[in-house]
Order: C-alpha cells, then sequence, then structure tokens
C-alpha cells in the first residue's frame, strides 16, 4: 500500500506539472502566431518585388533598388526566424521538462509493479479514473507534446530565406499544425482530474487527508 | 614619446575652436566632457545625429500608417468601381448614393496624401539638418587643415579617429538619408496614382524598409556614438 500512495503521489505531481508546462506550451505558440504571419507577409512582399519590373516604374530614378530592397527583405526574414528558433528552444524545454516527469511517474510505477494489485489499479470510479488510466494520460500528453515539437521544428527547418513561396504559405502550413480537439482530449482530461478534489477511491482508504497538498 | 614638444602645430589660437595644441585625450568621460572647442563641436554634432535619426524613425512610422492607409482606400476605390470607368449621366442619377461614396472616398484620400506629404515635408526638414552637420564637421576639418597642415593634428580629438573620419561618417549618413528621402519622394507622388496591387506592395515595403538606410548605415552612428564617448567602450 505504501508503494500505492507514493505512486499515487508522483502521478499527481505529474499531473500538476502537465497543466503548467500546457500553459507554457500554449503561451510560447501565441508568441510565435505574429512571428509566422510576419514570416508570411515578407514572403508576399517578396513575391511582389519579384513581379515587379522595376525599369517600368517611377522607381527606374533608383537602378540598385531592386537589389537594396530584396537584402532589406531578407535581413528581416533571417531576423523572423532567428526569433522563431529561440522559441523553438522554448518549446524543445517544455516537451523535455514533460518527458522527465513522465518518465519518473513511469519509473516508479515499474519500482513498484510487483507490489501492485492490478485491480486496484485499474479500478475507476464515476468521480475518479483509476491509476492506469492516469499513467496512460500521461505518455500521451508524452507523445502529442514530442510529436508537436517535431512538426514544427521539422516546418521551421525547412523554411528557406529565399524561397518566396514557401514563406508566403509558413503561416499557414504553421496553423495546420494546430490540433486543438487532440490537445484538449489528452491533456484535457489531466486539467478535469485536477481541479477536483483528490480522488476519494478505494486506494485513498489509508489516509483521510488529500494525499498531495499543491492545488 | 613627446608629441607635444616635437610638435609644430603649437600655433596661437585666433579662431573660435580654440583648444590647446594636440592635448592628448584620455578615455575617460569626464575628462573629455570638459573639453571645449573643435572635440566639444563634434561630439555635439554626434548627439544632433543620433536625435535626427530617432526623429526620422518615428515620421517613417508615421508615414507608413499613411501610405497604408492610402494603399487600402485605392484598393477599396478600385473594388467599388473601375476608376476611369465612369457611369454615363443617366446611370450617375440611378445611382447617387454610388457617386457620393466615391466621393467621400476621395476626399478621404486625399486627406491621407495631404498627412502623407506632411511627413515628407519634415523629413525634409530633417535632412537639411543633416547637411548642415555636415558643413560645421568639413569646417572643424578645414581649420585643422589650416593650423596642422594637410595631415591634420597628430593626437585624435577623440579616441581613435583623425578628424577626417568624423567628416566621412557624416558624408556616408547625410548621402543615405538623402537618396532615401528622394525614394520617398517618389513613393509620395506616385502611391495614390497607382492601381497595380504588386507596385502598391513594392512602394510600402521601400517606404518601411528603407533600402538606402541599411543596417550598416545604424552602426556608422554607432560607431560615432562610441568615438565620441556618448556611449562607453
Amino acid at each position: 500500500q505504501p508503494g500505492t500512495m507514493s505512486l499515487q503521489g508522483a502521478v499527481r505531481r505529474s499531473f500538476v506539472a502537465l497543466r503548467d508546462q500546457r500553459a507554457a506550451w500554449r503561451s510560447v505558440l501565441e508568441e510565435c502566431d505574429p512571428l509566422m504571419e510576419s514570416l508570411g507577409n515578407l514572403g508576399e512582399q517578396m513575391n511582389a518585388l519579384s513581379r515587379v519590373r522595376v525599369s517600368d516604374t517611377p522607381l527606374r530614378a533608383f537602378p540598385d533598388l531592386q537589389e537594396r530592397l530584396q537584402f532589406q527583405l531578407l535581413q528581416a526574414v533571417d531576423l523572423l526566424l532567428q526569433r522563431l528558433r529561440d522559441r523553438m528552444s522554448c518549446l524543445q524545454s517544455i516537451r523535455d521538462s514533460v518527458g522527465g516527469h513522465v518518465s519518473a511517474a513511469l519509473q516508479l510505477y515499474q519500482d513498484s509493479a510487483d507490489g501492485l494489485d492490478v485491480a486496484v489499479a485499474t479500478q475507476r470510479s464515476s468521480v475518479a479514473p483509476s491509476l492506469a488510466d492516469m499513467l496512460e494520460w500521461l505518455q500521451d500528453a508524452e507523445r502529442f507534446y514530442r510529436r508537436q515539437f517535431l512538426q514544427r521544428k521539422t516546418l521551421l527547418l525547412t523554411l528557406r530565406r529565399d524561397d518566396r513561396a514557401q514563406l508566403e504559405g509558413a503561416a499557414k502550413a504553421w496553423r495546420s499544425l494546430d490540433s486543438p480537439d487532440a490537445e484538449q482530449q489528452i491533456t484535457g482530461e489531466v486539467i478535469t482530474h485536477l481541479s477536483h478534489e483528490p480522488m476519494a477511491g478505494r486506494y485513498y482508504i489509508k489516509s483521510a487527508s488529500p494525499i498531495c497538498e499543491m492545488d | 614619446m613627446s608629441e607635444v614638444g616635437q610638435n609644430w602645430d603649437n600655433i596661437s589660437k585666433d579662431t573660435t575652436y580654440s583648444v590647446p595644441a594636440d592635448v592628448p585625450m584620455s578615455s575617460s568621460n569626464t575628462k573629455f566632457s570638459a573639453v571645449t572647442g573643435s572635440a566639444r563641436k563634434i561630439k555635439d554634432n554626434a548627439a544632433d545625429w543620433h536625435n535626427l535619426m530617432l526623429k526620422w524613425d518615428k515620421l517613417n512610422n508615421d508615414g507608413f500608417q499613411c501610405a497604408t492607409n492610402i494603399v487600402n482606400m485605392r484598393n477599396s476605390q478600385r473594388d467599388q468601381q473601375p476608376l476611369d470607368d465612369f457611369p454615363p449621366a443617366p446611370a450617375c442619377q440611378t445611382f447617387p448614393s454610388a457617386v457620393q461614396q466615391q466621393a467621400a472616398g476621395a476626399a478621404e484620400l486625399q486627406d491621407e496624401c495631404s498627412r502623407l506629404q506632411a511627413v515628407v515635408d519634415r523629413m525634409v526638414v530633417i535632412v537639411a539638418k543633416m547637411e548642415h552637420l555636415m558643413s560645421v564637421q568639413r569646417g572643424i576639418q578645414d581649420l585643422e587643415e589650416f593650423q596642422f597642415g594637410p595631415e591634420g593634428r597628430t593626437l585624435p580629438l577623440c579616441h581613435s579617429w583623425k578628424t577626417q573620419e568624423f567628416e566621412e561618417s557624416s558624408r556616408v549618413l547625410l548621402a543615405a538619408f538623402s537618396q532615401e528621402l528622394k525614394l520617398k519622394q517618389v513613393i509620395l507622388q506616385e502611391l495614390a496614382h497607382t492601381a497595380v496591387a504588386d507596385l502598391h506592395m513594392v512602394y510600402l515595403s521601400c517606404w518601411l524598409h528603407q533600402p538606402f538606410i541599411p543596417a550598416q548605415t545604424r552602426l556608422a552612428l554607432e560607431a560615432l556614438l562610441l568615438e565620441t564617448g556618448h556611449r562607453s567602450l
């Protein structure tokens, strides 16, 4: 039973951490939105410049204008890509943090697996998920963030500063990686159950007060 | 080694830029700020350059707003009705509101163009002030040549630059802003008369990104500020 208690506690701590990391993840993604929009806009500007024959316009008075403007636009793109790479580092930290918490919980589970009653572990009630459920959610969450990070990182890596068409479509491609339903499904469960009083399932019999003093 | 002793430039000072000949400048700002004469003028110039560029940047942002509005208005005008395609008189009577709309739109567009004109006018003033800074710098250079000969003074007025380098810096900055101003004047003239979407975008890009004032120009200013002690090394 003590093994179950500490496992329960570890799982709950993981949930709390996951809730915080989810908020952090969303916040970083929000920061990326305007950056991606700007990137797309710069792509548009570069495309417009390529379609205009400057010598046919009043701008012909400035013979080196086209190269100079192109240079400025490329510089602006570089700056944005750098800032996006910084955001990616943040996402990577969050992914790693989630991974760390989840593997700690799973490790604890494996250590106490021998002493664990399967019936107890899979016991779920109307107000409480089972231990098995919670461990599964943790794994789903870890997988979700790992996948999201990989997709977004790959998208950024394939962006070429001089590929105008790609830049113009970058914002749309980025948005298409959003999967709010999946996120809600996976992490939503966690948040819901965290906001309730600690579960009053059978395995709480030993202790009368909430196991985890957090939240 | 003692430059002062060997220096033939101990000419008497009978000008307003009186500075003891070839006093070595220490790199500490406190001592520097007590300096008068040419070094003081150069330092003030650098501060003026910095302030003028700040004003320019603000105007550039204001102008970009106007320019964007102009383009948007042109686009909605074009969507409402083909611009060179006025309906025959009977149709006008049938759809008076469309014509009124067009008139109101034209007035709004005119207002926005006036605002942009005002921005460009203020930029003209800034470039004129920059020209003045340039001529002051040339005056300092000329004086030094008079006092010390074509080689100039042996010890630098500030940290390490020869006095001529200040003039060159000023020239680079002035050239950049003058050219950029010319570009903005063209954009001002053409923006409201263009109907091509791509060209609109290019005009806006030009205004915003200022192709004749690249990052190197900003760095030139930074170097000037460093040299004159406005920024610490």
